[in-house]
């Protein structure tokens, strides 16, 4: 046993003098990109335009995944440190958790660009890339009202919260809240319900919601990953039905995934709020770029997004992440 | 030498390696001098910290799931017990509305506050197990929901921030960490060979019938080592909170696995009566080499769990073959 310990110890040894460095002899960027989940459709494509942008500009991509776990994304950031990355693209768990790994990527003097979800500026330098959630909710609710003033009659309302440690989340109930405060005359809320970005959770809140006021019929979710729980509650209730058609629960979301994009084709729903995945993807690595080249990168680039509903859905459909990747 | 002879030498080093208390060792060894020449950056001395700073909140909490497991239980609420204490803690002496903000007393009430909750809940998992007899996987099944579901409701989901620096030594300084980290595995190590409480133990694994008829306090020996472990779920938390300087109440979520895999590795068995912090240690260390390499060398998340869960089988796949070798079935 001695032997086996002993021969061991010695090829540690021998790997540890002859362990090579991260940097590739091609001279290459290397980019690290760090994704707190894959677990929605939004962040697979997220991550997926991400790969291609880099690919496209003939950078190496080195990827790691947490599973939401903040300290193994902090192992993973320190990974990419020991790497000597060129460049770092993080989804940040939260916005207070990641600090420690931003510090560490900013200690290595490594550009790091948050995507799609930004962290306090708590003494930490990055640059953000993130949709506009206050207004795209907003610009989606208010549509949604323009849908509900033509019927003529006043509405009661049910709004999906994500989780409000996210700060996007709250960005969306905040932008739900600023377009309801003015037609408080024909919208009434009358349900607020917490998901934590859980598809359980969302659809058994949409169903004790729905039997406490059956008469609910204006629905914004704060992402469309959740719409299949919304639409399995809204049948249970019998209330899933077409535009146009009598009981219909004026429906909208946000992401722009495929579940939405078949629900508008299939015309159930009225309008989501689209996230420009690819906007962000290409944002995010020219940002890197620019910060290694030394150019002045804003700290913080806004991708708009656009609202899509029934009236403009074929003409936008090139630019919903979620029609792109259903036609694939 | 025959066929027969030499098939009868195999056999026999087979069985030496697989029952040897050495063999997860061996493996990281095995490990490290593979995975050097390919994986970049894996034995760079910063490297070398980083997976020392990983290690230390996950040996600290399998070192108490181990007291646990000798027994012939279980604890699946010890990721639920790291983020209430989380919480828990980081809520008391917030700088953004804590009860003790500024308060020369915050550092100490904040971790006394971890402690006591990860005491408590392992107090209250023990009496259930112990007292009332219920199975300790449904017990602790029911804890972990009730009190990750306490920790997520009582913050709304928000992590608690703004912490006084004091509470996030422990966890910010690697050094630090490896100090309270070893000093706990040590002392559950001295507490299961040195003492009668750590004979107690394994003879409750061992056969608890047979144990009670030899005058082991059963109930106060089940009852202590889930006390525990639920302590060192509440060190495990201090060292996390400090680590990412925020109270949360995900905390720990997706650890179990890394935690109870840890423990089995090394060689603690799942049936009770058999186990060691020491190869805790080591299934700590392998566990965390596989993580730490595999993403180096930049392989998908799927790849890295299923290469995890792979090894983890064949951990609990040796731990069988451990167990019909010694009693020869």
């Amino acid at each position: 046993m001695k032997r086996i310990a002993l021969f061991c110890l010695c090829a540690a040894a021998l790997a540890t003098n002859t362990c090579r460095s991260a940097k590739n002899d091609a001279g290459k960027l290397t980019v690290g990109v760090a994704f707190e989940t894959l677990q929605t459709e939004y962040w697979v494509a997220g991550f997926e335009a991400i790969k291609a942008e880099l690919a496209k500009r003939n950078i190496i991509a080195l990827e790691a995944i947490s599973d939401s776990d903040a300290n193994r994304q902090l192992q993973q950031v320190q990974n990419f440190v020991t790497l000597g990355v060129d460049g770092i693209i993080l989804v940040p768990k939260d916005a207070k958790t990641s600090i420690p790994a931003i510090r560490a990527a900013n200690k290595a003097g490594i550009p790091i660009v948050l995507f799609n979800r930004v962290a306090e500026r708590a003494g930490v330098d990055f640059v953000g890339v993130q949709a506009d959630n206050f207004a795209l909710a907003k610009g989606t609710v208010e549509f949604m009202i323009e849908q509900a003033r033509q019927t003529g009659s006043p509405h009661k309302a049910l709004v999906v919260l994500g989780d409000l440690g996210d700060l996007n989340a709250i960005g969306r109930r905040d932008g739900f809240e600023a377009a309801i405060e003015n037609h408080r005359d024909i919208i009434e809320v009358v349900a607020r319900v917490p998901s934590e970005w859980n598809q359980e959770k969302a659809q058994a809140g949409v169903v004790n919601a729905l039997q406490a006021h059956p008469d609910i019929s204006f629905l914004f979710t704060s992402s469309d990953f959740l719409l299949p729980s919304i639409v399995s509650a809204l049948k249970a209730s019998g209330k899933f039905h077409r535009i146009g058609e009598p009981g219909h629960v004026i429906l909208g979301g946000f992401d722009g995934d495929a579940t939405a994009w078949s629900l508008m084709q299939d015309g159930y729903l009225d309008a989501t709020g689209v996230q420009d995945v690819y906007f962000e993807a290409e944002a995010s690595v020219q940002a890197l770029i620019d910060s290694l080249e030394g150019r002045d990168v804003p700290e913080l680039i806004r991708d708009p997004g656009f609202v899509i509903h029934q009236g403009n859905m074929h003409d936008l459909a090139d630019r919903m992440w979620g029609a792109v990747i259903s036609r694939r | 030498m025959t066929q027969t002879q030499s098939t009868r030498r195999s056999v026999r080093i087979l069985r030496r390696i697989v029952a040897s208390e050495y063999l997860v060792l061996f493996l990281c060894l095995a490990w490290f001098a593979v995975l050097a020449p390919v994986a970049p950056g894996f034995a760079t001395p910063r490297n070398l910290t980083n997976i020392l700073a990983a290690l230390l909140p996950l040996l600290v909490v399998a070192t108490g799931q181990t007291m646990v497991l000798i027994t012939g239980g279980i604890d699946l609420s010890v990721t639920s017990i790291i983020a209430l204490a989380s919480v828990a803690g980081s809520a008391l002496v917030t700088g953004a509305g804590g009860l003790l903000d500024a308060s020369p007393l915050a550092v100490p009430a904040g971790i006394l506050t971890m402690l006591a909750v990860g005491a408590g809940v392992g107090l209250l998992n023990g009496t259930c197990v112990a007292i009332l007899r219920m199975p300790p996987f449904m017990v602790t099944l029911a804890t972990m929901m009730f009190f990750s579901g306490l920790a997520i409701w009582s913050t709304q989901s928000r992590s608690i921030h703004d912490l006084p620096p004091g509470l996030l030594l422990a966890g910010g300084n690697v050094w630090i960490s490896a100090a309270v980290a070893l000093t706990v595995a040590l002392a559950a190590h001295l507490v299961l060979r040195r003492t009668l409480l750590g004979r107690w133990i394994h003879a409750a694994g061992q056969n608890p019938k047979a144990a009670l008829v030899s005058g082991v306090p059963l109930q106060r020996t089940l009852i202590l080592s889930y006390l525990i472990c639920g302590l060192a779920a509440g060190v495990a938390a201090l060292l996390i909170t400090g680590r990412l300087e925020t109270g949360s109440p995900v905390h720990g979520r997706s650890q179990l696995l890394d935690i109870i895999g840890a423990v089995v590795i090394g060689g603690t068995s799942l049936y009770g009566g058999r186990g060691a912090v020491a190869w805790t240690a080591g299934g700590v260390l392998f566990l965390t080499l596989i993580d730490n390499s595999l993403n180096l060398l930049s392989l998908s998340h799927f790849a890295i769990m299923m290469v995890k869960g792979a090894v983890i089988l064949f951990a609990a796949f040796l731990d069988t073959l451990r167990s019909r070798l010694t009693t020869g079935t």
